[in-house]
């Protein structure tokens, strides 16, 4: 799934950064360009914002949504680590699917997929949607925009609860609220589907109800979760190992972070080795009495007696308080150590819940917004348009005088949620485009081989027999494209994901592959026959490619090929595979080399190898002639 | 409030269910999730039939001519493909060994090699990782010189004896994890289908062995054999092909579940070790076909342990080491089993001759250790240089 380089990789690691500031650019120019727009249409136009009934936005909606957004913006600085682009995949979309049945793992393995096949696209897009996101949610209080930013919530975190999180493991062994369960991101979507609820779900405490019903429920199925037997979290220690409960603490214990964290975080781990029934019992009975007061606020909606008022804010501390105190002893704040993307479940569940306490109070009644009527400082063209007069309609049909009056009379946070927007789609556009590409970027060869050497020299001639036993020289390719590699038929590792290489070669070049050859060339003194070159190429499907020779000959001709391409092709003892080059060449349709292309293909993943027929493709499209 | 509000609210509650039924609706929903969650367990595997372990590749024989062969591992971990496979060769009795693996190909997923006789042996590269047919290589002159044979368009399958070597450059190699037999001509430069395990379960003798897998080829004379593994109790499954028709060819074995280990042709008869076995436990005999009729030998029960090697010598001397340090060796036909003292550390297989042998080989270490009075005594000791790293 993964593009397997190292996360660091310097090229890539420089590749996102750039791509990361020249988005930055834009996203400032964009910024600009709005405010400069706005600020010229309130200067000139003096519009005029209507009076309209408002309902002030409620506290519970208000803490989701900024809430949230910051959240998310906090989730778009994480995305923006160095080590991301390359990491993602490796370090945490693999190892979240890996406890899950195969087919989450399919699921998840196409977005890893994905990914690294597009790792800076992939990477600056889940950082700008992630900001766009937190900067939308924040600045658009009310109305369509603001529930459009909901939905946006809900959308991206559908996605990243199904990728990244593997459906926050819910199909996995080992499931506990105590480390997130049922996964930080569907928070996100569930807070992101009440940002969308439209105005008149504002009105009543039955939102509230349903809220910490279901949250009660949700508490309710934890405890009987983590009271399972069997599932080893009643044990601290067992027969010398350590318990579910204490593996995962000690595990976290052992990550980078501040000392005074580690501290903690050890302390728990001990205490929970030491007392690990005891602590369980006290997490089973913290969430069943939490999950069955929540539950308990439903009471209404089904004729029965509301609870007390105090029992379910006791309730609602109750629960901050174990969901702090969950985030900070076992779920070790969630982003320390190796790629954190989130803050982990806690802090967005506890938002969840003391939303929806507060959406138990009945929200304000309507107010009317009066209307800005701005006196005009001095007379011009836009004086006319600035007079008091009947409410401007809202119409996406308005005309273009209008529409800027209309513009010039929005709010800042209106401004802002525009540009909001702008972010989203500045980082959704590339990896939409990205995704209509089958092939790999070929940073990723890049990455892993540096870039081409060009050349302008001769190449060297030689005539061989190809597959079919027909003779083939260097000269009777003259007028196309060259790309040449050099190939042990009885290779293991290399050859066999070069030799696919170039075959994506040819599939990538298209109607162009008419013009270029593929040609390998035998690089083993031992294994040389056409028997062998012919196994070859039908292990590697390359039997249908008519573009593709694979040429051997007798040693004498062999190695007078390898030494006039400076491949190296050497006996190994001890049952060693032959120690030759990885190379491949582009020869232009004059025999002239013009690139020398180091070809080790590196980790031979699916992406590794569609980089590198892209490069290779890349270089040879530069000399077909049309 | 706003009228137009309130009108939506209303028309919203008359069109959808009761707050109550809705609540349980969600909680239903809820309940659903998490019993989703409650039991989600990996899935067990599907349920297949019981196939015996085949034992390692590790193991000795000896050719016609005197010589000893033994194939042992060596290097480091398999998983990073830092274990390579290596022949030696003692010439005669009083040679020492010596390293003749054959070059040019990696042989991280194990050798086999077979004799014809004279000299002449036939060895194939298991392949690994991306390499998915089988290199060969041939030697006529005791492994001094090889050259590539081959290649077999398959994957060798993990067996001793899934190679054989007839006369005229004829060679067998079972392919495709034992479910396919292919014959070779001309040191493998042509091949045709031999049998395949369906095609032997729709003979009358594939049919009452019930085969499961293909595990051993040899030739006696000029016939092609092939052995399996039985799923039928009381049959050993050794087949010989003649003249395109496929006959039961093993001894009787009265009521046991067997596989065939080894099959070897010895002078003008056949050797072979099979594996019986019990529920989880397990008994080898030794199998002699001369005269025209089988020859076996008691049970060596080894219980459950884990087969290590397999030996045969000359004259139809035969060995086995289990569970790392346990050996035994029977000296032919009509002979008793000897069990032999615990093996040397890092014992890899047997070699059986004048004397008996232990081969330790770990590492870049071989180590020839004989059985003394005293026990095992280091007789040789050969530094191979292991290509760590280059596999990868």
């Amino acid at each position: 799934m993964n593009s397997g380089l190292n996360d660091n990789n310097p090229t890539l690691v420089a590749a996102f950064r750039a791509a990361l500031l020249h988005q930055g650019i834009y996203v400032l120019l964009i910024f600009a360009i709005l405010a400069v727009a706005w600020v010229s249409a309130r200067e000139w136009l003096r519009p005029a914002r209507a009076a309209r009934s408002v309902a002030p936005e409620p506290a519970w909606r208000q803490l989701l949504r900024v809430g949230f957004g910051v959240i998310w913006i906090f989730d778009g600085l994480l995305q923006a680590q160095p080590a991301m682009a390359a990491g993602l995949p490796s370090q945490v979309i693999e190892p979240t699917a890996a406890s899950s049945p195969t087919w989450v793992q399919h699921v998840v393995n196409w977005a890893g997929t994905t990914w690294s096949y597009h790792p800076i696209q992939a990477g600056a897009s889940a950082v700008w949607i992630q900001l766009g996101i937190g900067v939308w949610l924040i600045a658009a209080p009310r109305g369509f925009w603001s529930r459009l930013a909901g939905l946006a919530s809900v959308g991206w975190g559908l996605v990243v609860w199904v990728f990244g999180e593997a459906f926050g493991g819910i199909f996995a062994p080992g499931l506990t609220w105590l480390f997130g369960a049922p996964g930080a991101a569907l928070f996100y979507c569930a807070a992101g589907a009440l940002v969308a609820l439209p105005e008149r779900t504002w009105h009543s405490a039955r939102l509230g109800r349903a809220v910490l019903s279901v949250m009660g429920l949700f508490f309710i199925g934890m405890a009987v979760l983590q009271a399972w037997p069997g599932r080893g979290f009643w044990q601290g220690t067992l027969h010398g190992q350590q318990g579910t409960l204490t593996s995962m603490v000690s595990s976290m214990a052992g990550v980078p972070q501040p000392v005074i964290l580690e501290d903690w975080v050890r302390g728990f781990a001990s205490l929970t080795a030491a007392h690990g029934f005891a602590v369980n019992l006290f997490a089973v009975i913290a969430l069943a009495a939490i999950g069955a007061s929540l539950l308990s606020a439903g009471l209404p909606e089904v004729g029965l007696r509301a609870p007390a008022p105090w029992l379910l804010k006791a309730t609602v501390i109750a629960m901050v308080v174990l969901c702090l105190a969950d985030w900070v002893l076992v779920e070790d704040l969630g982003f320390f150590g190796g790629l954190g993307t989130d803050p982990n479940s806690m802090i967005p569940m506890a938002l969840v819940v003391v939303a929806g306490y507060l959406a138990l109070s009945p929200a304000p009644a309507v107010a009317t917004e009066p209307a800005v009527v701005p006196e005009p400082a001095t007379p011009g063209p836009a004086a006319a348009a600035a007079k008091p007069g009947p409410v401007p309609r809202r119409s996406w049909q308005a005309q273009p005088a209008r529409l800027a009056r209309s513009f010039g009379a929005a709010s800042t946070g209106a401004v802002v949620a525009v540009w909001a927007v702008a972010i989203v789609l500045l980082g959704a556009a590339p990896m939409a485009l990205a995704q209509t590409n089958h092939t790999a970027s070929p940073i990723i060869a890049q990455a892993i081989d540096g870039d081409s050497a060009p050349m302008d020299t001769k190449a060297p001639a030689f005539t061989l027999t190809d597959q079919n036993g027909k003779q083939v020289s260097l000269a009777s390719l003259r007028g196309k494209v060259v790309l040449l590699t050099f190939l042990d038929p009885v290779c293991v590792s290399d050859c066999p994901q070069i030799a696919q290489e170039f075959r994506g070669t040819d599939q990538v070049l298209g109607a162009k592959s008419r013009n270029v050859e593929l040609v390998a060339i035998v690089a083993n003194p031992l294994y040389r026959s056409l028997a062998y070159t012919r196994a070859f190429d039908a292990q590697e499907r390359l039997t249908k490619v008519p573009n593709w020779l694979y040429l051997t000959g007798s040693l004498a001709q062999l190695q007078q090929a390898w030494k006039n391409y400076a491949v190296a092709a050497e006996i190994v003892p001890g049952g060693g595979m032959i120690a030759h080059s990885d190379v491949a060449y582009v020869i232009d349709p004059s025999g002239y080399t013009r690139n020398e292309l180091d070809f080790d293909p590196g980790p031979g993943t699916a992406s590794s190898e569609s980089s590198f027929s892209v490069e290779l493709t890349n270089a040879a499209e530069r000399f077909v002639r049309s | 409030m706003s009228t137009p509000t309130r009108k939506r609210r209303t028309s919203a509650r008359r069109h959808s269910a009761a707050p109550g039924v809705r609540t349980a609706g969600a909680i239903i929903a809820v309940a659903c999730l998490l019993v989703a969650g409650c039991g989600s367990k990996p899935a067990p595997s599907a349920s297949l039939p019981a196939v015996p372990a085949a034992p390692p590749l590790t193991t000795s024989f000896a050719a016609p001519g005197g010589a000893s062969w033994t194939i042992v591992e060596m290097g480091g971990s398999a998983t990073d493909e830092n274990n390579f496979w290596q022949v030696f060769l003692r010439p005669t009795a009083t040679d020492g060994w010596r390293e003749v693996t054959p070059r040019g190909v990696a042989d991280n997923g194990g050798l086999v090699v077979a004799s014809s006789g004279g000299g002449s042996l036939v060895t194939g590269f298991r392949p690994s990782q991306l390499l998915t047919y089988t290199p060969l290589a041939t030697s006529t002159d005791n492994g001094a010189n090889w050259s590539s044979a081959g290649p077999l368009n398959a994957s060798l399958a993990s067996a001793t004896d899934a190679l054989a070597a007839g006369p005229n450059g004829q060679l067998i190699a079972l392919t495709t994890g034992g479910t396919k037999a292919e014959l070779g001509q001309r040191l493998g430069t042509a091949w045709s289908r031999l049998a395949t395990v369906s095609s032997l379960n729709a003979t009358p003798p594939g049919r009452a062995c019930q085969v499961t897998g293909l595990t051993a080829a040899a030739f006696s004379g000029d016939t092609p054999m092939v052995a399996a593994s039985c799923g039928r109790p009381g049959h050993a499954g050794i087949f010989a092909d003649t003249a395109g028709t496929w006959h039961a060819a093993g001894p009787d074995v009265s009521g046991q579940t067997v596989d065939v280990l080894a099959l070897t042709a010895s002078g003008s008869g056949l050797v072979a070790l099979l594996r019986a076995t019990a529920g989880t436990s397990a008994s080898i005999i030794g199998a002699w076909y001369s005269g025209g009729r089988w020859t076996l030998s008691s049970p060596l029960r080894i219980g459950a342990g884990k087969l290590g090697s397999t030996a045969l010598g000359p004259g139809g001397s035969i060995g086995v080491t289990w569970n790392a340090v346990k050996g035994a060796i029977m000296a032919g036909p009509g002979k008793a089993w000897q069990a032999l003292p615990a093996l040397p550390k890092r014992a890899s297989t047997l070699a059986l001759g004048s004397q008996v042998e232990v081969i330790a080989a770990s590492g870049q270490t071989f180590r020839d250790y004989q059985l003394a009075s005293g026990g095992w005594s280091l007789a040789q000791t050969i530094h191979v240089q292991i290509p760590y790293g280059s596999s990868g």
